[in-house]
């Protein structure tokens, strides 16, 4: 009986001991990268004409960090520029206003969609086809940066609906 | 009967037929309205387009007889438009297989005119419009025209610039200053039916509701 239950003891503060080791990689790993609390979901270029001057990138990006963080820059090959843009209403005038960063509170997330933050490619060397895919570099406040792959598809499907779309 | 009595009853009928009519015919379309999920009657007798004439993306003239004998679909782009214009042609798309799947057996005419049209020349409008749906049809144009055109419908728009990192905003008409070639267009994106006789007959303003619309546009159709 004694023996069970410090077997189950040494067991239990071994368990514990691997789990706050493991926890502290995590963390350790975390401090070098932040990208781990930033978490971008489902990019997506929309499908364009072939001589669309201008494409729109969309995603979810999710801040699960403590600190709020910005988007500070994208950048992808193959684009004259890229720039961080929000579509707004006016008294039914839509605008489509350049940013200098797009904000993105501390346990929170902000969602790039059409009629809403938007990422732009402009001025292409070759409008990508549906199903490609386009490499973009996301550049945040804090330092950190990271490439995501945003594939082209039509639709401004809402994520909900492309998870149910998802084959 | 006497003479009399039967031109009373001839005036008499005459009346009520007149009021049964302007009721059946409802200049204002009361009771359509009330059933309209996406739209906005915009229907005014006494206001008529004034002609124009533009050219489509096949080089055609685009003028006011393009829009008679059939309903038409119509909205207002530009090409350098990386969010509201894709999702109007792609919203109008929608409303098309929609009307389709309705079972609608004269489908509108569905056309795309350019805000823009020193970009947006009929080659550039060929191959972007037609993208969308091969049906759709892309106009462009004199600059005038178009700006001529576009206020009957309560469309606006206006160039917007940057200087030195500030938006700068150049109203409809006036010229860019010297050296800006990039721009980008601020403007409303509704959607327009047309009626046959080529006026302005139902709006819809954003964010468009495809399956609404084509209801809509089904009973307008019906209604009229």
């Amino acid at each position: 009986m004694f023996k069970t239950m410090k077997t189950t003891l040494l067991l239990s503060i071994f368990l514990l001991g691997a789990k706050s080791a493991f926890a502290m990689h995590h963390q350790h790993n975390s401090e070098q990268n932040h990208d781990e609390k930033l978490i971008i979901n489902e990019p997506w270029v929309r499908a364009a004409p072939a001589n669309a001057p201008m494409l729109g990138v969309f995603m979810q990006i999710q801040n699960h960090s403590n600190n709020d963080a910005k988007l500070i820059s994208a950048d992808a090959a193959g684009y004259q520029r890229v720039e961080l843009h929000r579509t707004m209403e006016h008294h039914g005038v839509m605008k489509m206003i350049k940013q200098d960063f797009m904000p993105i509170a501390a346990n929170n997330q902000l969602n790039l969609k059409p009629g809403s933050w938007h990422i732009m490619l402009i001025g292409p060397d070759a409008v990508p086809a549906e199903g490609d895919v386009v490499n973009i570099k996301l550049t945040f406040n804090n330092g950190t940066s990271q490439i995501i792959n945003a594939v082209v598809r039509k639709g401004k499907m809402t994520m909900k609906h492309h998870g149910s779309h998802h084959h | 009967m006497s003479k009399l009595t039967l031109s009373i009853v001839i005036i008499f009928i005459a009346i009520l037929g007149i009021s049964v009519y302007s009721v059946n015919t409802d200049s204002n379309y009361g009771d359509l309205k009330k059933q309209l999920k996406a739209s906005h009657i915009l229907h005014k007798p006494d206001k008529k387009l004034h002609n124009f004439s533009l050219v489509d993306h096949n080089n055609e003239v685009f003028n006011n007889a393009r829009l008679q004998d059939q309903w038409t679909l119509l909205t207002f782009i530009y090409t350098h438009c990386p969010d509201v214009c894709p999702t109007a042609l792609m919203d109008m798309a929608s409303i098309k297989s929609k009307l389709i799947d309705n079972g609608l057996e004269s489908m509108p005419g569905f056309v795309a005119i350019t805000f823009d049209p020193k970009r947006d020349t009929p080659k550039v409008l060929k191959t972007y419009v037609r993208y969308f749906d091969k049906d759709f049809i892309g106009v462009s144009g004199e600059q005038s025209q178009i700006d001529k055109l576009i206020k009957p419908f309560g469309t606006y728009y206006e160039r917007s610039i940057e200087v030195d990192g500030n938006t700068v905003t150049i109203p409809n008409g006036a010229e860019l200053p010297k050296g800006v070639k990039n721009y980008s267009i601020n403007h409303t994106a509704w959607l327009y039916l047309l009626s046959p006789d080529g006026q302005i007959f139902a709006g819809f303003p954003t964010p468009h509701k495809p399956k609404a619309i084509a209801q809509d546009i089904s009973l307008m159709m019906s209604q009229y």
